[in-house]
């Protein structure tokens, strides 16, 4: 089985102060949208926090591409090519979106270290371009130098799925992306990642918004208290009585079906 | 889609015209500034001479808070080590007939590497313990002074060897190379301020959690600021030392560590006209109540209270902070009007 996903999670458990948050749980993603869904506390950020090395489990490995990345730092799987968006937004609210999304590119490996270091006019310009073609994708173009803080939730989360792309990730972990936006927010998001999917790029998405998970994602997972209690196509999954009951078990989710 | 293409073109030239006028405008102040400078020795006397190369010298190692506390947000309470080893050290080169500008850069340069050492353990330290730690560093440096007798003087102090440049006056020598340095510094930091260096640091002040997941390394950054701001400190305290023309413990006791964060925090922490603005406001008081010890205090006591409570972001925020008030309404005019760019573009 090793190595033939670019991720693979294997027997994943987490555990917080006794409570069992995580319970050896499989996942596999490759190139193209891959859903996460369950209901409010199933373990979905925490199981994130894993693969993207903020949380160490107590049992199981994360390969990336074959390599064994668990209970490394955050930094060194970002470094690895890992890139992720956080439930709530982490931007800096006082600058602008364009310093936001550049900060993207700060973290890519440099290739002129002492040009980047003193922010030479000439590279910053065209890493300027690039930072501003990316935000533009996403219907940003307009206000490339309004600071985030006063931008909306549903923009915010936009900024920062553009920052994560700017760093050219081989996996991109987008936790809960579509949350609190707009209906044309949501068309905005969606098209520039599914020609990004289509392109190649692994993107394992949680999401409550089963609609866009229905349309985006081929493969879903499902998990409910910690366990993986069901995957495969979105519309077989999502008719099975056991994820109805974890779904009906929840208001939120109920209501949305 | 065209609609919303050509709103962002418009912007963008009308974004690059006044970035030209501002050019401009910038380098015409840089004129005026040196021509002010140069003439300054001529009509200013001795003390007034003193006052303004004071503030200067003063500036320049705000400058280096401003980049470690106001960027990266860190409470560093090394400075005055740093402006005291610039001092002492490039004097005790400089006594030892190492050419004054080589003394200088020298001790710099050690003083980044100083800078380093101490930045790796203290990067990993916050808030009040990072206080603590680098308040520490500061008094071993005190300690130095006071030790090192053959080096310092110990606390009875040792005389400035007083650099000479073109036979110009030193008082005015000493002037011209402050003004310089500060405004060489001001522009490097600004610099800074606007490319890699100056994002990642606020990245690391406000949104620690998520640096590394950007790859970038919040401990390796905040060695960086603190690095600067060390390089900063000692090029301070090496025109410092010509200023003061003798050396003792007492120029840089615990007193000017607090000081030093009056002034940048009185300024603005995170703004580069802030560490000037401070270090002016800070050292005018200070000479006009020299006689009133005392009140002094009271004066910077208050003010700092007054700053914090009614200008969070120090005297320097004064524009911004009434321009946004007067501005209120139109802002909320302006903000609409994007969204209705971005819902026309959408549409098509
Ligand atoms: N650092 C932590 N310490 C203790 N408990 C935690 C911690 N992080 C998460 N938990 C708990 O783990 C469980 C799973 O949380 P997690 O955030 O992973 O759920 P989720 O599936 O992302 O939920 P949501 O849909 O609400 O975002 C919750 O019960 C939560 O309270
Ligand atoms: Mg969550």
């Amino acid at each position: 089985m090793t190595g033939t996903h670019l991720l693979e999670v294997r027997g994943i458990d987490v555990s917080f102060g006794g409570v069992h948050v995580l319970r050896s749980v499989d996942l596999d993603a490759d190139s193209g949208f891959t859903g996460l869904i369950g209901p409010n506390g199933a373990g979905k950020t925490t199981l994130f926090n894993v693969i993207s090395g903020y949380v160490a489990p107590k049992a199981g490995t994360v390969l990336l591409d074959g390599v064994e990345i668990q209970g490394t730092s955050s930094l060194s799987v970002a470094r690895s090519g890992v890139a992720r968006t956080f439930q709530t937004p982490k931007l800096i609210g006082s600058m602008t979106l364009l310093d936001n999304a550049m900060l993207g590119i700060d973290g890519r490996k440099v290739e002129h270290p002492f040009l980047r270091a003193i922010g030479a006019p000439r590279t910053e310009r065209r890493l300027r371009a690039e930072a501003s073609e990316m935000l533009e994708r996403f219907g940003l173009g307009g206000l490339l130098y309004q600071s985030v803080s006063s931008l909306s939730l549903g923009s915010q989360k936009i900024v920062e799925v553009a920052r994560a792309l700017l760093r050219q990730p081989r996996l991109l972990l987008l936790d809960e992306p579509a949350a609190g936006l707009s209906v044309t927010d949501v068309e905005a998001l969606a098209a520039p990642l599914a020609e990004y999917a289509n392109a190649g790029l692994a993107i394992l998405i949680v999401e409550h918004d089963l609609e866009l998970v229905k349309r985006l994602c081929p493969e879903v997972i499902v998990l409910e208290f910690g366990r993986v209690i069901a995957s495969g196509p979105p519309h077989e999954v999502t008719q099975r009585p056991d994820v109805v009951a974890a779904y009906l078990g929840d208001e939120t989710l109920a209501s949305r079906k | 889609m065209q609609s919303g293409d050509l709103k962002v073109q418009s912007k963008l030239t009308s974004i690059t015209t006044s970035k030209r006028n501002r050019v401009a405008l910038s380098i015409a102040a840089l004129v005026l500034l040196g021509v002010v400078a140069v003439a300054l020795p001529h009509y200013a006397n001795g003390f007034q001479l003193f006052v303004v190369t004071e503030i200067a010298i003063f500036s320049v190692a705000c400058l280096g808070l401003t980049v470690a506390i106001g960027w990266s947000g860190q409470t560093v309470l090394a400075q005055t080590g740093f402006f005291g080893i610039g001092a002492y050290g490039t004097n005790y080169l400089f006594a030892h007939h190492v050419p004054w500008l080589i003394s200088g850069l020298v001790i710099a340069a050690g003083c980044a590497l100083l800078g380093l050492i101490v930045g790796l353990p203290a990067a990993r330290l916050k808030g009040f313990y990072l206080a603590i730690a680098t308040l520490a560093f500061a008094e071993l440096i005190d300690q130095v002074y006071n030790d090192a007798t053959p080096v310092t003087g110990g606390a009875n102090g040792t005389a400035v060897r007083i650099v000479t440049i073109f036979h110009i006056n030193p008082a005015s020598a000493l002037w011209y190379m402050s003004i310089f340095l500060l405004v060489a510094s001001a522009l490097v930091v600004r610099q800074f301020g606007r490319t890699r260096i100056g994002r990642c640091l606020r990245a690391v002040r406000d949104a620690d959690i998520a640096t590394s997941s950007l790859g970038l390394s919040s401990a390796q950054w905040k060695v960086i600021a603190f690095m600067i701001s060390a390089v900063l400190g000692s090029l301070a305290g090496t025109l410092y030392g010509q200023a003061l023309t003798f050396l003792s413990p007492d120029a840089f006791s615990f007193d000017l560590i607090i000081e030093f964060l009056v002034v940048v925090f009185i300024g603005g922490v995170d703004r580069i006209w802030g560490a000037i603005i401070g270090a002016s406001f800070f050292v005018l008081i200070q000479e006009a109540l020299q006689s009133f010890g005392f009140y002094q205090r009271v004066v910077f006591g208050v003010t700092l209270l007054l700053v914090v409570r009614f200008l969070p972001g120090g005297i320097v925020s004064i524009v911004p902070t009434a321009r946004a008030f007067f501005r209120n309404r139109r802002d909320q005019q302006l903000s609409r009007e994007p969204d209705v760019a971005r819902a026309g573009a959408e549409q098509a």
